[in-house]
């Protein structure tokens, strides 16, 4: 019974390379990187800086295209999108969090997460999320007003609202306190037991402790990857 | 949401970069509508002086004496329809505003007093419509048929209230309105009654005559005469041509200078605001990179991106040039009154410019705001967003 199991397959790298050209120069970031990663894992990047976590986040969620290898959302090619299948991706599947919470500072807490959302969202929905963060007293204040642990759970709010498949977060803990940290933390494990996949990159030991699986980068290449039981 | 808003936003919290684009075009918007509006008000007031000094060219019978015909010493007559033939002439371009007119001494008017008179009498025709001219652009005599507007010199000899009463070759008494007191310093006309052509025709029995055609010829070129006289000539041997200078020359004169700084100076100030506006646009989607950004990670379309900046622009250019508008009015009034004499009273803003500026500017503002636009969706965003 056991070897029946069936793996639902969310995200496969398939021999992904990436490299930069700089005045001539090429710059390794990913060399033949090959990943698959189920639905409902929960896994962490990690490795030296340069080694090429984010590029490999990037390519996840369309934001760079790879020189060479396929990347597959639910076997389909993503790289193969028309435009508006693209920004489809981007706006329903994939989620994003920044280490730089990158919100738009004229818009308010509640309007950096309207602003994402498709008509059918609900304002009660976004405040529910605003409730569950203690951040309904703030609803209407301006990124400038915040503080950190503020900003970052505004913009988790905003990754997570379209209940995107995919939760990409890099560094997300980067700016933060310990606190803080474990907050936005937890609120991720929280979206990953409700369903969701997420691919955190992280320096931070702390954040290992919620993940199913650690994948290790040096160079460009993978050289390790642990499923965690 | 509401990308109206999202603009609306932006817009005012980057305010000194909204704001020195709106500044372009007002500039732009300002210096186009005063210089139009000053332009307008020159072509009226020349308009206007034509019409109290008289027309620069005549044209009457070949022989004419040039002594008899200043003195309006009855010279020979014709056919009014050679000032529709005229006008009707597709090659007949160097001359407008024809009008026919019958202009006779009178000898002996007697007036409400009993006392006799030598008077000028003229006729005018309603100016024709040349075949190359727009209806509006006719200056019209506006003696009214039935009325008369009377020469100053006349009018001190009737009393308020009367009409003009005088014998018509039937031997009858006619009477007419009198429309206008005409006030002194018309040249011929202090001595003189101006009738519609018609009315003059039959008091006189010359029905259909004419003895000269009053016209503007045009100012633009050197041997103006030479050329209006060729066109004439071509078309009437039998008419001649001779040009009479006045204050409506040197005012047509600076009318075409005027028209011709106008149409080096919009385009210039126009392409240099369009120009400085495009920079500030290209400064403020540099300064948004992470928003453009972000808007890509979340999946907003190329498209969306384009749109909040071009809009942007077309809110700008639509207040700026509603303000421009009222402020190149408001400089054209404050100025036009002290350029111009007899106009001055009649400047006011040119509504039918009004729908042109608010479409033409925001469209204007819209193309520079295209290429920053553009340079917007190409962000790399991963960089941007991943990079410290
Ligand atoms: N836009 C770019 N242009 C040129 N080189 C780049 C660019 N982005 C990344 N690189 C290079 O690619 C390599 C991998 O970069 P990447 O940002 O993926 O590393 P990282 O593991 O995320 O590093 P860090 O921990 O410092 O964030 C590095 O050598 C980096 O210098
Ligand atoms: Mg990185």
């Amino acid at each position: 019974m056991l070897l029946a199991i069936e793996y639902d397959v969310m995200l496969q790298f398939e021999g992904i390379t990436k490299r930069y050209k700089k005045a001539g120069i090429i710059y390794p970031a990913l060399e033949e990187v090959s990943i698959r990663i189920d639905k409902g894992e929960f896994v962490t990047v990690t490795g030296p800086s340069g080694s090429g976590k984010s590029t490999l986040l990037n390519i996840a969620g369309g934001l760079i295209n790879p020189d060479f290898g396929n990347v597959y959302f639910h076997e389909q090619n993503i790289y193969l999108f028309n435009n508006s299948e693209f920004d489809d991706y981007r706006k329903r599947h994939v989620g994003y969090v920044f280490q730089q919470f990158h919100l738009i500072p004229y818009l308010t807490v509640f309007e950096n997460i309207r602003m994402v959302c498709s008509g059918l969202t609900v304002a009660q929905q976004i405040d529910s999320y605003l409730e569950k963060c203690s951040l309904q007293p703030l609803r209407n204040k301006y990124p400038s007003e915040l503080s950190v642990g503020e900003k970052q759970r505004t913009a988790f709010i905003r990754a997570i609202i379209n209940h995107p498949d995919l939760l990409l977060a890099d560094e997300p803990t980067g700016n933060l306190d310990p606190l803080n940290s474990r907050i936005l933390m937890s609120l991720t494990k929280e979206f990953n037991q409700s369903g969701g996949t997420v691919i955190l990159v992280s320096h931070d030991q702390d954040s290992k402790q919620f993940a199913s699986r650690h994948i290790t980068l040096d160079s460009g290449r993978l050289i390790s990857d642990q499923k965690i039981t | 949401m509401n990308p109206f808003k999202l603009v609306i936003k932006e817009l005012f919290y980057r305010k000194i970069n909204s704001l020195v684009i709106l500044l372009t075009v007002i500039v732009a918007a300002t210096v186009s509508v005063a210089v139009f509006t000053l332009s307008k008000a020159s072509e009226n007031e020349t308009r206007k002086i034509m019409r109290e000094q008289g027309l620069n060219l005549y044209i009457f019978p070949k022989g004419t004496n040039l002594i008899d015909f200043f003195s309006v010493n009855n010279t020979p007559a014709f056919s009014e329809d050679y000032v529709d033939v005229l006008a009707d002439s597709k090659t007949f371009d160097a001359v407008r505003h024809l009008t026919g007119i019958l202009q006779l001494k009178y000898p002996d008017w007697i007036d409400p007093n009993g006392s006799r008179h030598q008077i000028v009498v003229s006729g005018y025709k309603d100016e024709a419509v040349q075949r190359f001219l727009n209806k509006q652009e006719t200056m019209g005599f506006d003696v009214e048929p039935g009325t008369v507007h009377v020469g100053a010199l006349l009018s001190v000899n009737i009393p308020e209230g009367e009409p003009f009463r005088i014998l018509g070759k039937d031997g009858e008494e006619h009477t007419f309105e009198i429309a206008k007191r005409l006030i002194e310093g018309k040249g011929i006309l202090d001595q003189g009654v101006a009738f519609h052509l018609a009315d003059l025709q039959q008091l006189l029995g010359m029905e259909g005559q004419i003895n000269r055609i009053e016209a503007l010829g045009c100012v633009c070129h050197d041997g103006r005469i030479k050329n209006a006289r060729m066109q004439v000539q071509s078309i009437f041997p039998d008419l001649e041509v001779t040009e009479v200078g006045s204050i409506a020359e040197a005012r047509e004169n600076q009318r075409l200078m005027m028209n011709k700084y106008g149409s080096f100076l919009i385009p210039f100030v126009v392409l240099a605001s369009l120009l400085i506006s495009g920079l500030l646009f290209y400064a403020n989607v540099n300064s948004r990179r992470y928003e453009m950004g972000i808007f890509k990670a979340t999946g907003k379309s190329n498209s969306f991106i384009v749109s909040i900046i071009i809009l942007k622009a077309f809110l700008i250019g639509l207040v700026g040039s509603i303000t421009g508008f009222f402020a190149g009015s408001g400089i054209s009034e404050y100025f036009g009154q002290k350029i111009f004499r007899f106009t001055a009273t009649d400047i006011e803003p040119l509504w039918n410019i009004f729908g042109f500026a608010v479409l033409i500017f925001p469209v204007l503002w819209m193309l520079s705001s295209w290429i920053p636009a553009l340079l917007a969706t190409q962000v790399d965003a991963a960089g941007i967003l991943s990079g410290e």
